[in-house]
């Protein structure tokens, strides 16, 4: 049956944004297909979680075993395998997470179908699969078409898929786990929390967001006046955090943290996708980047192609002003 | 006849870039304004090798040849001109004359602590009333016993007020005319040596250019370089090899400031369009790359003839190189304030450091009329 | 400690316009500049880390044309002991599962102990050629590495997952690993280096030492496009201080601070 197939990501007792998003994605393409949308979920004490996801697919299939209470590329990969096998899914859909970029190209291979990674949308055209993907920096995007074949996988990227409701009744069906234990060649140890701060970037209601166009560590001096000049705290994207200027915790994007607030100002940001996905809900997104190309101008509200240097100083000067009247 | 970089000029082309694109560019406007010596950078300079770039490994150095520092300082004067100045000096003016003329002892002595920064290099000729006139230099130097007693004034000192080691020129025999130069090595700490005014300049602002004072400062015997009387030719041979690097800035420069313009052009709306559609922009940005070209043929060839060591004397050829390329950068750079207009006027963008900063290329190491002079020479033969 | 990098030469365009070529399905790539991967350059500075430390030979191998011949010997230069070069003129087109394919033809008659591939390719994005390659090798693996903790017959490593997470997990070598960026500091070739490494031939696998008979691709690219604009930005122009005082405004105006 060419039905469709998603993996429930979760972590810390608590499932995914991802996962909404991918069965969204999937209800769509189901609908489309006049076909079913099947969620797998590999987990442990796994009552709870379902219960939290019985309205949002045809069918879930439960594999409860303590093997599956953290993530494991390979555990998951061989119990995925077998289902996959039996089940034959026209497609089946992972998340481009740390999580599925660990698991996606392998079970691909292990399975012999034609699979790709970091997809923005999948559509099935006369029965053919294509993909949309973004390259070179995220200023192009290309159309995947693949090897023909019964069945497909793909992994999807975060933020690509505004959940929508669904009031699908569940039928739930339980499975016995392949496996018992992870496999000896790779386990779990533990989680390591990233250090807490003395800042926090996700509860501002202004964040300054700095990158490689700053140039040097010693202009951070600039860019925290200025952030304290617009009552905000800095904040970066991983360029700064790899060069050690700024502590993780400050790091906003897919590794780092989500921000949400009333205003982001995105100095020497190029944007790529990974830095956006942390920011773009932010209420309004001033840039100001000297590349007028840079994807960043795609996300901002209000931009500015100049050298962000020349503007600071002003841009502080008519903050005061403003503040003072 | 080939034009293309070999494998290792390439490989040294992509890091030095790379080093400089990261490294240097960010301290690049501020030591400008603050005159500050770059230690930190010409250390880790000094760690891959870019301090004595043409001296063999088994003194330290990098045992590269005169093209490949050519294409390092290039690189390096891109993105600041001071540090390009800084390195080159000490490979070419202070190394070199030791590799060639000094004996093993100096050579093993000196020439490791150049190539590792641990001592930097500065070369003393230049004096209050004698610039291009070498011959007119006052210093003079009497050996007594296993002493040279050293008195006089070096002015305009590059490196001079940051270095250790310093290769200074002065009469022993004031009779013989310029025959009675001679060159010696003369150590930082040496009794009777001291830096007198550190100069403001108008652009390199970061190469510690300092007044040397030498009063009966005591040079011991065996740092004499070549035998007495060897001097001039000394001089006027480092000046050879040393117009090759300095051509090398010039070029370095000029391409910096082509980018800048170039990108600002694509960037500056005017009359409701990109300044890059103008024609008027077009000509002075296809003038400035073929300049720029042209001169960098005239270095890298100059480097060529003395790695090749044809033909025998390659005076002119480095010569035409630094007159052509000094004169050049001086035109290029102004062109690319031009492009600017009164944006390039404000300390704002690199351009206006650059036009400083390639002005002293048509001045030290020989004026451009010096240059017309040593090339006319060798024409009239 | 006998280490493979795969290494990949790309276009720099973080910062260039990038053009669509008239097939549609590639980029107009001559007036680009190419360099090694950036996480490339992390995963291989890893590899001279644990040679300094244990021993033993890195490998760089990177399915590319003559051109990255250079970004070869960059690796050389950096610490590879050799550098082997797939002829990618020779096998048509790819994409990430054919590459894997094609190295795993090659590495799987070496010795090592770890592969270092870096985590993401800056032009084609797949994060995948890392998981692939570990698989056809029959290997375990672990990407988006930050550190490396003990590395031997049970090694110890930490992943990167979101938010500021990380995993540290346990992993028995031989292993594959993906380098995330940020894991060290990359070091700059001297000038020695870069002499001896000139000289040093690149040994070339083509056409002659694969068979091109099982290959498979798994996708193609059917065409690029620009990426439809989410947003509508407006561009405020004018002098810094036009500017400055036009977004105090907004910022004002909606109330922001």
């Amino acid at each position: 049956m060419s039905e469709i197939f998603m993996l429930i990501e979760h972590r810390q007792d608590a499932i995914r944004d991802i996962s909404y998003e991918m069965m969204t994605c999937g209800r769509a393409l189901a609908e489309k297909l006049n076909t079913k949308l099947t969620a797998v979920f590999l987990g442990y004490d796994a009552d709870k979680l379902v219960e939290s996801i019985r309205d949002q697919a045809h069918r879930i299939m439960v594999v409860n075993n303590e093997v599956f209470k953290e993530f494991n590329a390979e555990s998951y990969q061989i119990a995925l395998a077998e289902i996959i096998k039996k089940e034959n899914p026209l497609l089946t859909l992972i998340g481009h997470t740390a999580f599925g970029m660990d698991l996606c190209p392998a079970l691909g291979t292990q399975l012999g179908i034609p699979f790709t990674t970091d997809c923005l949308d999948v559509e099935i055209i006369d029965g053919k699969l294509i993909a949309t993907r973004q390259m070179y920096d995220g200023k192009l995007n290309a159309k995947i078409r693949f090897r023909k074949n019964p069945s497909y996988l793909v992994s999807l990227r975060t933020g690509c898929f505004p959940v929508r409701d669904s009031n699908i009744e569940s039928e739930i069906v339980n499975i016995e786990s392949p496996i018992s234990a992870e496999p000896d060649y790779r386990k779990f140890v533990e989680y390591i929390e990233a250090a807490i701060s003395d800042v926090d970037i996700t509860k501002a209601d202004v964040v300054v967001g700095v990158g490689r166009g700053i140039k040097k560590k010693e202009n951070l001096a600039l860019i925290e006046d200025f952030a304290s000049t617009i009552g905000g705290v800095v904040a970066c994207s991983r360029p700064i955090v790899d060069a050690e200027w700024l502590p993780k915790d400050r790091q906003v994007g897919s590794s780092g943290k989500t921000v949400k607030p009333k205003l982001y100002i995105a100095l020497g940001i190029s944007g790529a996708f990974q830095h956006v996905v942390g920011m773009k809900n932010s209420g309004t997104i001033i840039a100001i980047n000297k590349d007028q190309n840079a994807p960043i101008f795609n996300e901002a509200d209000y931009g500015i192609v100049d050298d962000l240097f020349r503007v600071l100083p002003t841009f502080k000067n008519s903050i005061i002003e403003m503040k003072s009247k | 006849m080939n034009f293309d970089l070999t494998n290792d000029q390439k490989m040294l082309q992509r890091e030095v870039r790379s080093f400089a694109e990261t490294e240097l560019a960010p301290v690049a406007p501020q030591i400008d304004v603050s005159g500050e010596f770059p230690w930190d950078n010409i250390k880790k300079m000094a760690k891959l090798g870019l301090l004595g770039i043409i001296v063999p490994e088994k003194y330290g150095g990098s045992e590269f040849d005169f093209v490949s520092l050519a294409v390092a300082i290039e690189e390096i004067s891109r993105i600041c001109a001071s540090t390009g100045v800084i390195v080159a000096v000490n490979n070419s003016l202070v190394s070199y004359p030791i590799l060639q003329f000094g004996t093993e002892e100096q050579k093993e002595k000196y020439l490791p602590p150049l190539c590792s920064a641990d001592k930097l290099g500065a070369m003393g000729i230049t004096e209050p009333n004698a610039g291009s006139d070498v011959a007119a230099m006052e210093s003079t130097a009497k050996l007594e016993a296993n002493h040279y007693i050293l008195n006089g004034t070096k002015r305009f000192i590059t490196n001079g007020g940051e270095a250790g080691i310093f290769v200074v020129f002065a009469y022993t025999d004031k009779d013989l005319k310029y025959k009675g130069i001679s060159a010696f090595i003369i150590e930082r700490d040496t009794p009777g040596f001291t830096l007198g005014k550190h100069e403001e300049l108008m652009g390199i602002r970061a190469t510690a250019n300092c007044e040397l004072i030498f009063e009966d400062a005591k040079i011991p015997k065996e740092n004499l370089l070549g035998k007495e009387g060897d001097g001039f030719k000394i001089c006027m041979n480092t000046l050879d090899v040393s117009r090759i690097d300095i051509g090398a800035q010039a070029v370095g420069i000029s391409q910096g400031a082509l980018e800048e313009a170039i990108k600002y052009s694509k960037e500056r709306k005017a009359f409701g369009q990109l300044i890059s559609n103008f024609e008027m922009i077009q000509g002075m940005l296809a003038e400035m790359a073929t300049q720029i070209h042209a001169a960098r043929l005239l270095v890298y060839y100059a480097g060529y003839c003395k790695d090749k060591g044809i033909p025998p004397r390659f005076s002119k050829e480095a010569a035409m190189a630094k007159y052509f390329a000094a004169n050049m950068a001086v035109d290029v750079t102004r062109k690319a304030v031009q492009i600017y207009g009164g944006y390039g006027y404000t300390k704002d963008y690199a351009v206006e450091r650059l036009y400083r900063d390639a002005k002293i290329l048509e001045l030290y190491e020989g004026t451009s009329e010096i240059h017309k002079i040593v090339i006319a020479r060798e024409l009239l033969r | 400690m006998d280490i493979i990098v795969c290494i990949k030469r790309v276009p720099q365009t973080a910062e260039a316009k990038v053009e669509i070529e008239s097939s549609g399905k590639d980029i107009v790539k001559d007036r680009l500049t190419f360099d090694m991967n950036e996480s490339d350059m992390y995963a291989l500075e890893e590899a001279v880390l644990l040679k300094e430390k244990f021993g033993g030979t890195i490998i760089a191998i990177s399915l590319s044309c003559s051109d990255a011949e250079d970004t070869l010997r960059i690796a050389l230069a950096k610490g590879a002991d050799t550098a082997i070069r797939i002829k990618a003129e020779d096998f048509d087109e790819l994409d990430g599962y054919k590459t894997a394919q094609l190295l795993s033809a090659v590495i799987k008659d070496i010795h090592f102990d770890v592969i270092f591939t870096g985590c993401i390719a800056t032009d084609d994005a797949y994060s995948q050629i890392g998981a692939t390659l570990a698989e056809l090798l029959g290997i375990p693996h672990a990407t988006l590495l930050t550190n490396i903790e003990v590395i031997d017959s049970i090694s110890h490593v930490h992943r990167e997952l979101e938010g500021g997470l990380q995993e540290h997990i346990e992993i028995s070598i031989p292993a594959l690993f993906t380098i995330q960026t940020g894991i060290n500091v990359p070091r700059y070739a001297s000038l020695i280096a870069i002499r001896r490494a000139a000289g040093k031939e690149i040994k070339l696998v083509g056409q002659n030492e694969i068979s091109k008979d099982q290959l498979l691709l798994n996708t193609q690219i059917e065409e690029l496009f620009i990426p439809p604009v989410a947003k509508q930005v407006k561009i405020i122009t004018g002098s810094p201080g036009e500017v400055s005082k036009e977004l105090a405004g907004i910022i004002r105006e909606k109330g922001l601070i």
